[in-house]
């Protein structure tokens, strides 16, 4: 096979040789040169595949500048590989410039030539000019240094970057004060850190390349391109603002490419472009920092190379540079395979289905009866069902019995009870801290609002306006606890908005444009805030005027305003936070239905769309953004109705799917390819041991007969709900509540005395059927059904039926083994 | 520069260091201002936890805030009102006093060291110990109660856990007799969580939580059940992924520390003579700290003893001196002779603290209130230099007088003596890199 070059791209000229010029005379607004090459195999009608080499135009223009050249190859049948390191490169004259085997050029002395890359036996070459070595440009200290200072990591949070810094030199976190950082290395230490007249002897240049011992170690190589970078900057009289600087601040990045499809083993590289005020683009590839979301699936390398690895899904390559940030991101599908689209209920199947096509993974079987039965009323009701509903639903014959059931289960008491529960969890009604009355006040406008299904906008406008008795049914107690503006800032943002700005309370975002600006400016509306004295004793919450807060470095004050809105207006208001709430719960804002409906979604599928649910930005994508998209606008069509959107979700194929994998979908983490298996909310399988073994639990200073889904009281002791997580409400995060697995809990199950009463209680389920009529396999079958919401197997009843069989054995013994045995198995302690 | 190669030549002196080390040395120090202590702490910075000399750590808290000036560090010359009731006895190391309520400990002051000049800024309780335990200023307020289980920050036995994990079926972490309230993983997760004994080990039908099967179940029935349970985890085991999985690894050490006959003997406090148990003195914090030298025994890492009842703001002294004092001072004494004679003080490092100190004037109520400006911390064994006192406090007890020694030197201090890198990071729920210890410095007169 052999591969000829045609023209094909206007205004390329091909010569005779085979050799692609570009016409310098004509202006491009693209930055890739596209040529095809017709791949002519013998008899056969020719198949074209497409070469992109970027840029276009190759400039080096300091000594330490470099420019990441990326050769593309797109086959006809739209797959597009990166050929770079499989390309030989060659510059012409030699002696202007250096470039390395994954196409990275670097300068060698001035002149102009061309960068020729060797495509089998092709050539096609790119103008290389290299200039500004003898005079160059005077370093940029905000443009160059702060992203040597932050690739070798000076002042990250563990360095120089924490709050005071170390052993006495303090940078700001990840340099987004340029001004104290330029004070910091220029002017403090008696001039030490940077000394120009003699620039060898500058602190910075010889700690960081631990020519001197440095605490740190080796950050910057000694004689890299970075390392001189810093010499030179120090050399020109390490001032703050170039000329150059002026029209050159760095407004943006541009990341080639934004998206990539890559076999398992694959590799990609990157190329960052900045791109300065003046709109000129410089490339950054070896100085941005690189960081994927799934390591799991992509890793990346510190010049931006990315490595895909055997397992297919989808990463996200957050790149940043100079506070800017962005994605590439990457699909790994699994090879070649024929995808047989199941069924769809409604858009969600469509989507999911989508997503898992275009991976190649096949989703799981649709579940059974019993599995849909189990999972469905754990999750929408944390309640098992009872062996009576298990044995009228599975021999229930209507077609439409699932779609019943939801409907039933959502007008239940116990879907109040459970997620007035959670809700209680995330609203931090810790009884301590809101007093045992503030935390009923709030469990009970909490359990109408979920029993009534009022819209979960007006749940969120009330719990932002809310006013007067903490003690009275309402969430004013929420305001106990979020006691300073701040606090109320950045607690709700993550709630409701599934922001979280505490990082920008301190330092520019890392991974979002969110600054210390957006952080005071949200926090402006809580500070009207204050907490009355009553003269019964009781608290009151209110709320009066306000002020802008101080921005924290500049002390500049910051005029209210939401995120990404503009400042706002309390003119007509005499309550700030009615503006909040205005802005929140408006149709076209980006944040608040997304974030709800991705907690809601993360609850019944095990995992959010965005993971976490409540760390929602650009640089944290949604593991299917149209579905993402689709779901967000479904929850505003339905008004915030969260039963209704509920119901959508569990009358999704997708939401039904087994959760028993197949070789297929067995890694798939993140695509919905299979149900979860889910560990219960210590809550939860209390409640379900108590109703498998028919025997209640007594909760300390609580009537009998309460569930513990009821129990509001986050500090009564309990040593089951310590050892399986109940969160101790003292953060608005999900993440508070630990349904991590531990041997502690394993051993509980197995032996604790408490257990091992409940299954051989006088009055429980395990004496009753031990004394009752039923034959043992009769008995097996209630066990299981009381438990698992099925018929036992075949296999699984012969080995049940061994706790009876020696002559003699005790009836009660082996009813109590089998519900022993029953309770210790993954089966029951998860959901699934 | 000079390199040093440290401990992998073979020609060692029995401190190993060799001669050729020590000569370098003496050059060394000379020119580039190394001297010994720095070698040692270079030396120790150097280790794993394979070539560490700590394999485990015993933590005693005092819980509460035990008064410094009545118990290690008498001020015979103050006033009444500031150096209270207690007189200062000589100890075996010359030149060295303590309160005369430590005569068991003042016998062998030559096994332990007493770093006077503990010294930092959080003087609440919660949050006291809450930075004691995790190096970080706590994010919540004093009384909160319990600790928010430092759901951001993990501990040190938390930390110990992760980095050197378990050497025998015996969890790696065990908290007793009680969970240590800042003793929790914080973002580390539950994998690295103590496991908790919840039993008191005075008490004459003591056994661990759940760690045997209830009743009277004969071996028969057991090994039924048993069998029955891997039946239905064997037919569920093509469901048992994720989650699940981790859940039967958990299953599966929890069956091995039910039948392992090594955890069985580390617990079972029954099978100390009791001339042993009576050493100990029958308190719980004596029983604790002879529960906690036959884990580490056992192969536990970081046994956290906590040790409650030190918060005495009124009339502290008859308290002081029938209950607490003595108590720890039995306690104590007798854990660092018997480690010693069982051969395991040098593996063992043994701290003991409390979240504070207490007022230098004795207040109203004849008591004594918080003061975390100055603390004293024993340190004995895991390689440490005994027989010392580091860092004094001023004549009234109220302030170190010499460098203060803050909660990261001690947390950076018992890492390293462990073979912990203090600088490894881990990435917090936020993406934020957490060092295990945030600063401090390496307490170099320890070692």
């Amino acid at each position: 096979m052999s591969l000829q070059v045609f023209f094909i791209n206007w205004p390329y000229h091909i010569s005779n040789s085979g050799r692609l010029l570009v016409n310098q005379h004509t202006h491009f607004s693209k930055h890739i040169i596209y040529f095809t090459l017709v791949v002519m195999a013998c008899c056969t009608s020719p198949a074209v595949a497409e070469i992109r080499v970027s840029p276009f135009n190759l400039l080096l223009d300091s000594p330490e500048s470099s420019q990441q050249v990326l050769v593309h190859k797109s086959e006809p049948n739209g797959i597009t590989q990166d050929i770079s390191r499989a390309v030989r490169y060659e510059v012409e004259p030699p002696e202007i410039a250096f470039v390395n085997d994954r196409g990275l050029v670097r300068p060698k002395t001035a002149g102009k030539g061309t960068l020729i890359v060797h495509i089998e036996d092709q050539r096609l070459t790119v103008p290389l000019e290299v200039r500004g070595l003898e005079h160059p440009q005077p370093v940029s200290f905000r443009n160059e240094i702060i992203p040597i200072l932050t690739k070798a990591r000076c002042n990250a949070g563990g360095c120089h970057g924490k709050a005071e810094g170390q052993n006495g030199f303090k940078l700001s976190i990840f340099g987004f004060d340029v001004q104290s950082d330029f004070q910091a290395l220029v002017m403090e230490s008696r001039g030490r850190r940077v000394t120009p007249a003699i620039p060898a002897h500058s602190l910075l240049y010889l700690k960081g390349s631990a020519r001197l011992p440095h605490g740190g170690g080796q950050r910057i190589e000694p004689g890299s391109y970075r390392d001189q970078r810093l010499l030179r900057w120090i050399s020109e009289g390490a001032i703050l603002d170039s000329e150059s600087d002026l029209n050159g601040q760095i407004v943006g990045i541009e990341i080639e490419p934004a998206e990539q499809v890559l076999l398992a083993g694959q590799t990609q590289q990157l190329r960052v472009s900045a791109v300065d005020a003046a709109g000129r683009r410089h490339c950054v590839t070896t100085e941005a920092e690189y960081e994927s979301n799934a390591e799991s699936i992509a890793k990346v390398d510190p010049l931006g190379l990315i490595q895909a690895s055997q397992i297919p899904g989808e990463a996200a390559i957050l790149v940043r540079y100079l506070g800017h940030v962005g994605v590439c991101r990457i699909t790994l599908p699994r090879p070649a395979v024929q995808f047989a689209r199941p069924p769809e209920n409604n858009f969600i199947d469509r989507l999911v289905w989508d997503k898992l096509q275009r991976l190649g993974i096949e989703p799981s079987g649709l579940a059974d009866d019993a599995e849909f039965l189990r999972r469905v009323s754990l999750d929408t009701i944390g309640t098992l069902p009872t062996p009576e509903e298990a044995r009228a639903f599975l021999t229930d014959v209507a077609p439409d019995k699932r779609a019943k059931l939801i409907d039933r289960l959502l007008e239940r008491d116990e879907y109040a009870d459970f997620w007035t529960m959670q809700w209680l969890d995330i609203l931090r009604a810790d009884q301590l801290k809101i007093t045992p009355q503030g935390t009923v006040a709030m469990q009970r406008w909490l359990r109408r609002h979920f029993a009534e299904n009022r819209p979960f906008d007006q749940l969120a406008r009330e719990l932002l306006t809310v006013q007067g008795n903490t003690s009275q049914e309402g969430p004013a107690s929420f305001y106990k606890v979020l006691d300073k503006p701040e606090e109320a800032a950045r607690s709700i943002s993550q709630l409701l908005l599934g922001v979280r700005i505490e990082c920008a309370q301190c330092h520019h975002h890392p991974s979002e444009r969110l600054s210390q600006t957006d952080y005071v400016g949200l926090a402006g509306f809580f500070t009207g805030l204050s907490l009355k004295k009553l003269p019964n004793g009781e608290q009151a919450v209110i709320s009066r005027g306000g002020k802008d807060l101080p921005h924290p470095r500049t002390k500049e004050p910051i005029t209210a305003r939401a995120l990404g809105a503009p400042p706002a207006d309390f003119s007509q208001v005499a309550d700030r936070r009615h503006i909040l709430a205005d802005w929140m719960t408006a149709t076209d804002n980006p944040f608040f239905a997304k974030a709800i409906a991705n907690r809601i979604w993360a609850h019944y599928f095990g995992h959010g769309l965005i993971t976490p649910l409540d760390d929602i930005r650009d640089t944290n994508p949604a593991t299917n953004e149209p579905l993402m998209t689709a779901l967000a606008n479904h929850m505003r069509e339905k008004q915030f109705d969260l039963k209704a959107y509920t119901r959508t979700l569990l009358n999704s194929r997708a939401y039904q799917l087994s959760s028993a994998t197949t070789v297929a979908n067995e890694s798939d983490e993140q695509n919905f390819s299979h149900a979860a298996f889910k560990p219960m909310p210590a809550e939860v399988l209390l409640d379900a041991i108590c109703q498998s073994t028919n025997v209640v639990e007594n909760f300390n200073g609580w009537p009998t007969g309460y569930r513990a889904i009821q129990v509001w009281d986050n500090h009564m002791p309990s040593y089951f709900f310590r050892i399986f997580g109940r969160p101790v409400r003292a953060t608005v995060c999900e993440c508070e509540r630990s349904n991590h697995p531990s041997i502690v809990q394993a051993l509980h199950l197995l032996n604790a005395p408490e257990i091992a009463e409940k299954i051989s209680d006088r009055q429980g389920r395990a004496r009753q059927l031990a004394s009752s009529k039923l034959t043992p396999p009769e008995i097996i079958d209630e066990l299981y059904l009381s438990t698992f919401s099925r018929f036992p197997t075949a296999p699984e009843r012969r080995l049940m039926l061994e706790a009876f069989a020696p002559e003699g054995t005790d009836r009660r013994a082996a009813v109590e083994d089998v519900l022993w045995a029953i309770l210790n198995s993954k089966e029951f302690i998860f959901n699934h | 520069m000079f390199k040093f190669t440290l401990g992998n030549e073979s020609q060692r002196q029995c401190d190993g260091l060799t001669r050729r080390h020590v000569l370098r040395l003496g050059t060394c120090g000379l020119i580039g201002g190394l001297t010994l202590p720095r070698l040692l702490e270079l030396q120790a910075q150097a280790a794993t936890p394979s070539s560490a000399k700590a394999k485990s750590c015993i933590f005693l808290f005092l819980e509460g805030g035990p008064p410094h000036q009545d118990m290690w560090d008498p001020k015979p010359e103050a006033p009444p009102e500031i150096r209270g009731p207690f007189h200062s006895i000589s100890t075996n190391v010359s030149g060295t006093f303590v309160t005369d309520q430590l005569p068991l400990c003042a016998k062998i002051a030559d096994k332990y060291t007493i770093l006077r000049s503990h010294s930092h800024a959080d003087n609440g309780h919660s949050t006291g110990y809450h930075y004691v335990m995790t190096g970080r200023r706590a994010n919540f307020a004093d009384g909160d109660n319990p600790i928010p289980n430092n759901n951001v920050f993990p501990s040190i036995g938390s930390v110990v856990a992760r980095e050197i994990g378990p050497r025998s079926e015996l969890p790696p972490y065990i908290n007793l007799p009680h969970p240590m309230q800042a003793g929790g993983p914080g973002f580390y997760g539950a994998e690295f969580a103590p496991f908790v004994i919840e039993a008191d080990p005075t008490q004459p039908d003591f056994e661990v939580k759940d760690l045997q099967p209830p009743g009277r179940l004969s071996e028969q029935r057991l090994s039924l059940r048993r069998k029955l349970l891997a039946g239905i985890d064997q037919m569920e085991r093509e469901r048992n992924r994720g989650p699940a999985k981790v859940m039967s690894t958990y299953y599966e050490k929890a069956y091995k520390l039910i039948t392992s006959t090594e955890a069985k003997k580390a617990f079972d406090i029954h099978a100390e003579p009791d001339s042993v148990r009576d050493a100990y003195g029958r308190t719980q914090v004596g029983q604790c700290a002879l529960l906690a030298r036959r884990l580490v025994e056992g192969g536990c890492r970081f046994v956290g003893v906590d040790a409650p009842g030190w918060d005495v703001h009124f009339n502290c002294f008859p308290s002081l001196r029938t209950d607490l004092i003595p108590y720890a001072d039995r306690a104590f004494s007798a854990l660092i002779t018997d480690l010693e004679q069982r051969g395991l003080l040098d593996e063992t490092l043994v701290v003991m603290m409390g979240e504070m100190g207490r007022t230098p004037r004795i207040n109203a109520q004849a008591g004594r209130d918080h003061w975390s400006m100055a603390q004293t911390v024993i340190f004995a064994g895991g390689g440490i230099k005994p027989g010392q006192v580091i860092g004094a406090t001023d004549k009234q007890a109220a302030s170190p007088t010499s460098d203060p020694v803050s909660v990261n030197d001690l947390l950076r201090t018992i890492s390293i003596l462990m073979g912990i890198n203090p600088d490894k990071q881990y990435l917090d729920p936020l993406g934020r890199p957490v060092p295990i210890v945030d600063g401090g410095k390496f307490i170099r007169d320890l070692v």
